[in-house]
């Protein structure tokens, strides 16, 4: 399953340890504005990056969600995103969210379209977020934190 | 239920006859969409309106939380006879929602503001 | 420098390697231009000209076939100079036909997905072939475009010319529906075959966000009647708001 792993040796430290430079957008979520920094960030890095504003759409509401769901759940973590411009298969944008809050026991369950543990949700967060990307996998530990991976690639027309 | 006493302002609301109209023109934080409906419900029950058109026009991103939102404050209006119309929603954000599966419920959608009225005052009534 | 002796037998190479004038311009001009010391502007462009002439006329085999009958017979000849101009000239000439190839790529969707104003705030399009994610995509961005720019009212989907429809052609088709629907304009989906139908109720997909048209005549006769009945319904309107606002009545009768 896609959604399971990134990889069996995903180093889930290393993740949470990669620092900024490694990335060309790097936003801590600790407070609620944070979350529509992130989004205009996002936004703006896709513009950069030649995506279609469809597609800077989809993105800055992916990152939108993800940062919320830091917020809510685990109170504080961080968005990355980074700009592949000369990969292969062509220009590629990678967002990394990250935090080390409770952790998510049921992967399956939070992947399904309408389940949500909130009150004011509609329950489309991440599934949300894995419908807008071409990529997505998810890490996560009871206890320890969760990592989402997901990316998008331009369109070559 | 939380009494709705605050007086907080965040967007201009339009009277217009028996309309409302909420033009929305920053950007939509979680707490300004929180603020904006508790707003719009305060309009509503001041001005008796039997239909609220929302004006997405300018609003670039809408996410699920932010379409939930709008979704329960037109359920909300509905409960208390108002008609909620949803306008200008833009390409992009269209798409953005379409591929997320968000529907949205207890709203009408209106391509701009003369379809909004056309809606708004040729159902009300029924809703 | 040292090409300069090469440079002054340029003259005697052109001679031996094309009996025929108008090769032996071609010659000269690549000759002249690869040998130049510091290459300008002018100089690569005319390489590159020279070299895609020579490539066309000769092609590629005798073209290498005279330059190593040229570098037998001129020792002092910088080969090695001139073949990495030549190979870099070859990579730009190749990253010229790639952006060609690009350039018709991006145009192909256009050609191949017109998107028509049949009628009055109504547009046709007419989706063929299989439809790729990437193209259905591209599809979808611009009829939304359009949609929005032309503020339609009614948007008629033709699928005669889709071959099958699979979960993911149907799940971009309910899609690209939905988000028309988010503007505010109705949806006629016309020409679904019986293959197609069946495979539809198989895989669960119903399109209830649109309206179904038996065939194209339907799906316009359908949206002509959506365009006037709005058109009817805001006469309605305007005469309600400025005609009598006092009675209630006036209000009451067109529900």
């Amino acid at each position: 399953m896609l959604h399971k792993k990134v990889d069996e040796n995903l180093d889930i430290d290393r993740v949470f340890d990669s620092p900024a430079e490694d990335f060309d957008v790097f936003i801590r979520i600790a407070r609620e504005e944070d979350i529509a920094v992130a989004r205009q960030m996002a936004k703006q890095l896709a513009q950069e990056a030649g995506f279609s504003l469809a597609d800077v759409t989809k993105i800055a509401t992916a990152v939108s969600e993800l940062a919320r769901n830091i917020y809510r759940y685990a109170k504080q973590g961080r968005i990355m995103i980074k700009k592949l411009l000369d990969d292969r298969e062509g220009p590629y944008l990678e967002i990394i969210a990250s935090d080390n809050g409770p952790g998510i026991a049921e992967i399956d369950l939070v992947m399904t379209r309408g389940y949500t543990t909130y009150e004011r949700s509609l329950g489309i967060g991440l599934s949300g977020v894995k419908r807008l990307m071409d990529t997505f996998a998810i890490y996560s530990e009871v206890g320890r934190g969760t990592v989402v991976i997901t990316g998008k690639r331009r369109r070559k027309f | 239920m939380k009494k709705l006493i605050s007086k907080a302002r965040v967007v201009p609301v339009i009277c217009l006859g028996d309309f409302l109209l909420v033009p929305i023109q920053i950007d939509l934080d979680d707490r300004t969409v929180g603020l904006l409906q508790q707003q719009v419900l305060e309009e509503i029950e001041s001005t008796r309106a039997r239909a609220v058109i929302l004006d997405v026009r300018m609003v670039d991103v809408i996410d699920s939380y932010i379409s939930y939102t709008i979704s329960e404050t037109a359920a909300m209006a509905r409960l208390m006879g108002c008609r909620t119309v949803l306008c200008g929603i833009q390409p992009p954000v269209a798409l953005t929602l379409a591929q997320m599966g968000v529907m949205l419920q207890d709203i009408a959608v209106a391509r701009d503001l003369e379809h909004a009225l056309l809606i708004a005052g040729s159902q009300s009534g029924v809703g | 420098m040292n090409s300069n002796g090469a440079v002054n037998r340029v003259e005697e190479m052109v001679q031996e390697l094309a009996a025929d004038s108008r090769l032996q311009g071609l010659w000269r001009n690549f000759l002249t231009a690869a040998l130049a010391d510091n290459k300008e502007k002018k100089q690569v462009e005319q390489l590159k000209d020279s070299l895609s002439l020579l490539f066309e006329e000769i092609g590629e085999q005798a073209f290498t076939a005279g330059l190593r009958a040229m570098a037998a017979k001129n020792p002092s000849l910088p080969v090695t100079d001139l073949l990495c101009t030549v190979i870099q000239v070859c990579g730009e000439i190749r990253r010229e036909n790639e952006q060609t190839i690009n350039n018709l790529r991006q145009m192909l969707p256009e050609l191949a997905t017109p998107i028509i104003r049949i009628w009055t705030d109504m547009l046709l399009v007419a989706l063929i072939g299989n439809l790729d994610s990437h193209w259905a995509q591209n599809i979808a961005e611009r009829l939304l475009d359009r949609v929005s720019a032309a503020r339609a009212k009614v948007v008629l989907v033709d699928v005669t010319g889709v071959p099958m429809i699979d979960t993911a052609v149907g799940g971009f088709l309910i899609e690209m529906f939905s988000a028309i629907r988010f503007l505010g304009t109705d949806v006629i989906l016309t020409g679904i075959k019986p293959e197609v139908a069946h495979t539809l109720v198989k895989l669960g997909v119903d399109f209830r966000m649109v309206t179904i048209a038996r065939d194209l005549e339907d799906a316009l006769r359908k949206g002509i009647a959506i365009v006037t009945g709005e058109k009817k319904k805001r006469r309605q309107l305007a005469w309600v708001m400025t005609g009598d606002k006092e009675s209630e009545s006036g209000e009451e009768i067109d529900i």
